[in-house]
């Protein structure tokens, strides 16, 4: 960057000339330093640990800011294992701590600045992306304990809330090369991430549209599995509704987040999710579950359902 | 005017035909040529039939309303309720170009309604009137040229919208302007008939010098005024008005030949000063040229003046039952003001008209110079003033110009004197009205003040005359007219003579409201409509006009504003004579009076001008003093604001003084005075405090004489109406007119109601009814006002209960106890700001109605509400006009509202702008037009109707000229509170929206049990949960620090330990 800045830049070998690392800041990410530098030091071969890349360019967060030795965060180096979840395509990072992490799909690349593990099974190897529940709802409802979310390797999900990309990227990496994403985010600064985010990954088409109006990207969305919808507008149940009436097959499932003060903020949270509940039946979304995000989020809820279930009710 | 070429033909004949059979040969003549009908006489009947069966089709009501912003439409449609209901003020009108005809002065006048009107009778005279007016505003298209069509069109739209209305009053107005220089000429004829025909004559002077059209409104209008006062004056004179008033038109045509001279000098006076304000602001040149317009207004007022003092003595009658009197003579001067704009607009109509013309001619060439903006204000103002003034003279109402005009009239009408005060006022009015006008068009406010300060010159004039006259009560009155005359503009005596246009016009409504007070009260209504018309005719009307604001502002206005223009032209003040200052103020009003829009705007467009002159103010009050009462309307006006409080100003003074005092009674003088510092507010203060000084003796006057009826009304007024006082002008009118009323029919105080109503319910019964009818439907608006129908309803009651009174009473009450709930804490406040909604709504509905009636008819409506009350009195057609009235009261009154939030300015702007601005608060008209879209349906329809019968009803209510003078000058507070009334609306949504607005109402959602909690630690598995630690240091976390400490999370140095893959949802049961 630029010269004499140099945060901590210092360490880091190669840091230096990028302006803004691979794709903005996002919302919220406040401590993100910019630039760390690679941390030579730290990238193991040998295969577990995290590497920070410098090349990536987005310095990850700091708290720990220069692991020095090998010990990053995840108990760094060798010791990590890797255990797939209940969840297809989401895996566990067994380890001194244990993290949720996904298959990074564009190997080498950070999307937001998240810890990657490198494994070398063998001949190949693997890198896995930390994904942070405290930034993702759907990593707080994989880690809340929700029965299913519908979103696995091959299918298409519609996200409506796509925002800067950071969950879309771990969606993607669930979904596969074979899956895909249809992002779609109403805002043109967080669509800026997020086409960002999509040039890396061929499986998400980012769409920059009002949710609310469909048949503005009706052309570009073809029937998908599973709606997660993240969208807090009051009315997001009708979001959900109207984008699964144009785009989600029969039997799809949807999932989701409930913000209870986007929606009145002077009702009780509980009124507000059952509230919406009863209006998702109206819709001929059938909820199946509910599920607090909490401590990860404050009066959030996750609602899983399905979309036209088949007559006979696969109970 | 051209705007509808899209009209079919067949209406084109129809017009056309009408438009000969009327005698407006030239309007046809220039109708023929634009429009290439071939004449066929056809369907003359058809025209009228037409506009019947559309009256009478329940869609007409919804059709004004949302015509009302247009003149055309609107107009129509009010003017057909109008006429149908109000048939009063058709017949009014059709009784005083009947009056006409047998005046022969303008025989011609005939032409406006023609014989048939004219025998038709007030009903059908009236239609035909109205027709008539509708017609020409539809023909205004065609005539367009012609001041006329913008007049009628602009009258229509008044009687209609208050604001259309104003225009037409104001091309009325200006008509009767340009009669004052015929005036003068009657003035030498001397009787009022005599200054009559000589208006009639001076109209056609007028109108030949004036423009074809202003000179064909005006010489119609005067013709018809001129006729119709004569004869009404005559016939009041002979019969007396109360014999006459059986049909309350007749009567207050009647009333206005018995009092004929007072009456008729009284209703042309009235009528004149809009004329000549009309005249003066439509016809800035022509008003100014003809100065006469000033001078015919003055003239008029002289005539009227002259008249009353003739008449007086018949006037005296109505005085006597001042607060009767005062009522009918509000309702006559309503109708006498409608019959003035009626009469003006027959005058128009019947260019030809003449002497009658005169009068009316110079209204309507004021209206015609209005043309546009400002005749519509002007005349508006000039009709509502005229209205207002009469009202105001007779309820009070008009609030402006009735609280003036009112209490002079009252006082004067409790002397005949008031009918000639009136008249003269009205001239002043009207004058002023023009000046206003234009005023208006600069600021309404300035206008008002000018208008006020003409205005109050007028209504000083015809206050003080009429106080001093009325002090004596009747005797003052004649004094006050002899005063005013001379006060006035010495040279309405002169001028009077002359002013027999004027006369005719403040004769017409004088004479109406002449004879309303012979014939009761209702004569001293009249007498102060009429007066108004006269001097407190005059002023009356002024005031009423003010007290309309628009209307009476413009009468009143017109007058002041000419005062003021006067003075403001400078020359005007001069002037003073009223006349030349009316004439002066009215091209000035003119040129304001576009701005001021119409009634307002006249009033406004004195005020303004008084503003803007201010000086017209002051100048308003040199020229005044003859004009004082010019000048006092002028304060009144500034004070008022809108035109009722100029008119009122005078009147409202009163009023306010009765405001500032709490009760209107209070008013008296000192109080007036304050009210018109309310009123004058800004400009106002000044025109006020000249006002406020004739306004305080038309106060202390009307203390003493209208008091004393008044007293009644006032006690009654103030108790209810000290608040009602707030609206001042049109509380006051209503208030007074209720107190008249209820008074008559209840209080004690309301002697003078009481007098009216048995005189209104007798004779005058008719204007009574039509006072009543106003007055309900001014109640009925007030307490509805925000609800039309109630309006309406009320008003049909009332009408129904010939009781007028008992209307009027009903009305009144409801009409005070609105205002005075309302009002009574607005009181305070409304003092200051009117009223808010009662008042306001009151007095705009008064003022507006009486504004937008005689807008909206202005010319025709006046005398058709004139002549309506008449009829409604005979028919409770009144009912109806009330309703319509009340609806357009109600309209009015939300313009009012508007204004009086505007207020001064606005009122004055309102009225001009009225139409124009119609948005702008400032034109009641258009205000409540717009606004009261819905209530104008209502009220639109009725509002010609209604409007005149508002204005009257509220004038008669006020009619208790003190009380109405005080609720004049409250409700022109409350005019210019009239935002007030608005507000009043969304108080009462506020109230009922007191609920936050919640998206899930948790008491209607059904939480399962298990989804109760929301929390982690609710959460299945959570003991030893990977997010548990996170969950020990948010959960105590909020809002900021709660974002802090999820941040820092966010970052990856969160450890939770281990994961476990429990599946801990909670499933709904469907699964």
């Amino acid at each position: 960057m630029r010269p004499g800045f140099s945060p901590r830049g210092d360490r880091g070998g190669r840091g230096g000339g990028r302006g803004r690392g691979g794709f903005g800041d996002r919302g919220g990410f406040g401590g993100r330093g910019g630039f760390r530098g690679g941390r030579g030091g730290f990238r193991s071969p040998d295969g577990g640990g995290f590497r920070g890349r410098g090349g990536g360019g987005r310095g990850t967060p700091r708290g720990r800011g220069g692991r020095g030795g090998g010990r990053g965060g995840f108990g760094g180096g060798k010791k990590v294992l890797i255990e797939p979840h209940r969840h297809e395509g989401v895996f566990i990072c067994r380890g001194k701590e244990d993290a949720l992490v996904t298959k990074n799909m564009v190997v080498g690349e950070s999307v937001y600045g998240e810890k990657r593990i490198s494994v070398e099974e063998g001949e190949t190897k693997i890198e896995y992306r930390a994904w942070n529940p405290f930034r993702s709802k759907l990593a707080a409802a994989i880690l809340g304990g929700v029965d299913q979310i519908h979103i696995k390797p091959g299918t298409k999900v519609m996200y409506l809330g796509a925002a800067s990309g950071t969950t879309v990227s771990h969606v993607s990496d669930i979904v596969g090369p074979e899956g895909l994403v249809y992002a779609v985010e109403f805002s043109h600064r967080s669509g800026r991430d997020l086409l960002n985010v999509a040039k890396k990954r061929t499986n998400i088409i980012p769409i920059i549209e009002d949710a609310r109006h469909p048949h503005k990207y009706r052309m570009l969305v073809g029937m998908v599995d599973v709606i997660f919808a993240d969208v807090a507008q009051p009315d997001q149940t009708r979001i959900v509704a109207l984008n699964a009436h144009n785009f989600l097959k029969n039997g799809g499932h949807f999932v989701i987040s409930i913000k209870a003060n986007c929606i009145d903020s002077t009702a009780a949270p509980e009124a507000v999710f059952a509230s919406e509940v009863k209006k998702m039946s109206v819709e001929n979304m059938k909820p199946q579950e509910q599920l607090t995000l909490e401590p990860y989020e404050r009066d959030h809820a996750v609602v899983v359902g399905i979309y036209r279930p088949p007559p006979k009710q696969k109970k | 005017m051209a705007a509808q070429k899209s009209v079919p033909s067949d209406l084109y004949k129809c017009v056309y035909s009408f438009l000969l059979e009327n005698k407006f040969t030239k309007v046809a003549q220039q109708f023929m040529k634009q429009t290439k009908v071939n004449p066929q006489d056809q369907n003359e009947e058809s025209l009228v039939n037409i506009y019947n069966f559309w009256v009478k089709s329940p869609e007409a009501k919804k059709r004004k309303a949302p015509v009302n912003a247009e003149a055309t439409n609107g107009p129509s449609a009010k003017k057909a309720k109008t006429s149908p209901e109000s048939s009063s003020s058709e017949e009014s009108s059709s009784e005083d170009e009947k009056a006409a005809a047998a005046k022969p002065t303008k025989a011609a006048p005939a032409a406006k309604t023609v014989p048939a009107k004219a025998k038709a009778a007030s009903s059908s005279s009236e239609d035909s009137s109205d027709s008539e007016e509708e017609k020409a505003p539809p023909k205004p298209a065609a005539k367009a040229p012609v001041k006329q069509p913008p007049a009628a069109a602009a009258g229509s739209t008044r009687k209609k919208d208050s604001s259309s209305s104003s225009e037409e009053s104001d091309s009325e107005d200006e008509q009767p302007a340009k009669a004052p220089a015929p005036k003068p000429k009657a003035g030498a004829a001397t009787t009022p008939k005599a200054a009559v025909p000589t208006k009639g004559a001076a109209q056609k002077k007028q109108e030949s010098s004036s423009s074809e059209d202003s000179s064909s409104d005006s010489e119609d209008e005067k013709s018809t005024k001129a006729p119709v006062k004569p004869a009404p004056v005559k016939k009041a004179a002979a019969p007396t008005p109360a014999a006459a008033e059986s049909s309350s038109e007749e009567s207050s045509s009647e009333d206005e030949a018995p009092a004929s001279k007072k009456p008729k000098a009284g209703v042309y006076s009235a009528v004149p000063p809009p004329a000549s304000i009309q005249k003066a602001p439509a016809a800035p040149a022509a008003s100014k040229a003809k100065d006469s317009d000033s001078s015919d207004s003055s003239d008029d007022s002289s005539d009227e003046d002259e008249k009353k003092a003739a008449a007086k003595p018949a006037p005296v009658k109505a005085t006597k039952a001042k607060p009767a009197v005062s009522k009918p003579a509000a309702k006559k001067q309503e109708s006498s003001s409608e019959s003035s704009d009626s009469s003006s607009d027959e005058e128009e109509k019947k260019p030809a008209a003449k002497v009658t013309p005169a009068k009316g001619a110079p209204v309507k060439p004021a209206p015609a110079k209005a043309a546009p903006a400002k005749e519509d204000s002007d005349e508006d103002s000039s009709s509502s003033e005229e209205e207002e003034v009469k009202k105001p003279a007779a309820k009070v109402t008009p609030a402006k110009a009735m609280p003036a005009k009112t209490t002079p009239a009252k006082k004067d009408e409790s002397s005949s004197s008031d009918s000639e005060s009136s008249s003269e006022d009205e001239a002043p009015a009207k004058p002023k009205t023009a000046a206003p006008a234009p005023a208006a068009a600069a600021s309404k406010v300035p206008a008002k003040a000018a208008e006020t300060s003409s205005d109050s010159d007028d209504s000083s004039e015809d206050e003080e005359e009429p106080v001093k006259a009325k002090p004596a009560a009747k005797t003052v009155t004649p004094a006050s007219k002899s005063a005013a005359p001379v006060a006035k503009p010495a040279a309405k005596p002169a001028a009077k003579p002359a002013a027999a246009a004027e006369s005719s016009s403040d004769s017409d409504s004088s004479s109406e409201d002449e004879e309303p007070a012979k014939v009761a009260k209702t004569a001293t209504p009249a007498s102060k409509p009429a007066t108004p018309a006269a001097k407190t005719a005059a002023k009356t009307a002024a005031k009423p006009a003010a007290a309309a604001e628009s209307s009476s502002d413009s009468d009143s206005s017109s007058e002041d504003e000419e005062p003021v223009k006067a003075k403001a032209t400078a020359a005007k003040p001069a002037t003073p004579a009223s006349e030349p200052a009316t004439p002066a103020a009215k091209p000035a009003a003119k040129p304001a009076a576009a701005a001021e829009s119409s009634s307002d705007s006249d009033s406004s467009s004195e005020d303004e001008e008084p503003v803007k002159a201010k000086a017209k103010a002051t100048a308003a009050k040199p020229a005044t003093p003859a004009s004082k009462p010019a000048t006092p309307a002028a304060k009144t006006a500034a004070a008022a604001e809108s035109s009722s409080d100029s008119d009122s100003s005078s009147e409202d003074e009163e009023p306010a003084k009765a405001k500032a005092t709490a009760a209107k009674p209070a008013t008296p003088a000192s109080k007036p005075v304050t009210p018109a510092a309310k009123p004058a507010t800004a400009a106002e203060s000044s025109s006020e405090s000249d006002s406020s000084s004739e306004d305080e003796e038309p106060v202390k006057a009307k203390p003493a004489v209208a008091k004393a009826a008044t007293p009644a009304s006032k006690s009654a007024t103030p108790a209810g109406k000290t608040a009602a006082a707030d609206s001042s002008s049109e509380s006051s009118s209503d208030d007074e007119e209720e107190p008249v009323k209820a008074k008559p029919t209840a209080a004690a105080a309301k002697p003078a109601t009481p007098a009216s109503k048995p005189v209104s319910s007798a004779a005058a019964e008719s204007s009574s009814d039509s006072d009543s009818s106003d007055s309900e439907d001014e109640p009925p608006k007030p307490a509805v006002k925000k609800q039309a129908p109630a309006a309406a309803k009320k008003p049909a009651a009332a009408n129904a209960t010939k009781a007028p009174a008992d209307s009027s009473d009903d009305s009144s009450s409801d009409e005070e106890e609105p205002k005075k709930a309302a009002p009574p804490s607005k009181p305070a406040a409304a003092a200051s700001s009117k009223k808010a909604e009662e008042s306001s709504s009151d007095s705009s509905d008064s003022s507006d109605s009486e504004t937008e009636t005689t807008p909206a008819k202005p010319v025709v409506t006046n005398g058709k509400t004139a002549t309506p009350k008449t009829a409604t009195t005979a028919v409770k057609a009144a009912a109806k006009p009330a309703e319509s009235s009340s609806s357009d009261s109600s309209s009015e009154e939300e313009e009012e509202a508007n204004k009086s939030t505007v207020k001064p300015a606005t009122p004055a702007k309102t009225t001009p702008a009225a139409k124009p601005k119609e948005s702008s608060s400032s034109s009641s008209d258009s205000s409540s037009d717009e606004e009261e879209a819905p209530r104008k349906a209502a009220t639109a329809p009725t509002t010609p109707t209604a409007n005149s019968t508002n204005g009257k009803r509220k004038r008669d209510e006020e009619s208790s000229e003190s009380e109405e003078e005080e609720e004049m000058e409250v409700k022109t507070p409350k005019n210019k509170k009239a935002p007030t009334t608005p507000q009043t609306f969304p108080k009462a949504n506020k109230k009922s929206t007191n609920v936050p607005f919640r998206r899930i109402v948790e008491e209607k959602v059904d939480v399962d049990p298990r989804l109760a909690d929301n929390s982690f630690d609710a959460k299945l598995g959570a003991n030893g949960d990977w997010g548990q630690k996170a969950n020990d240091v948010l959960r105590f976390t909020k809002g900021k620090s709660f974002r802090h400490e999820k941040t820092k999370k966010k970052r990856g140095s969160y450890r939770g330990g281990a994961i476990s893959t429990t599946i801990n949802s909670i499933k709904f049961d469907s699964d």
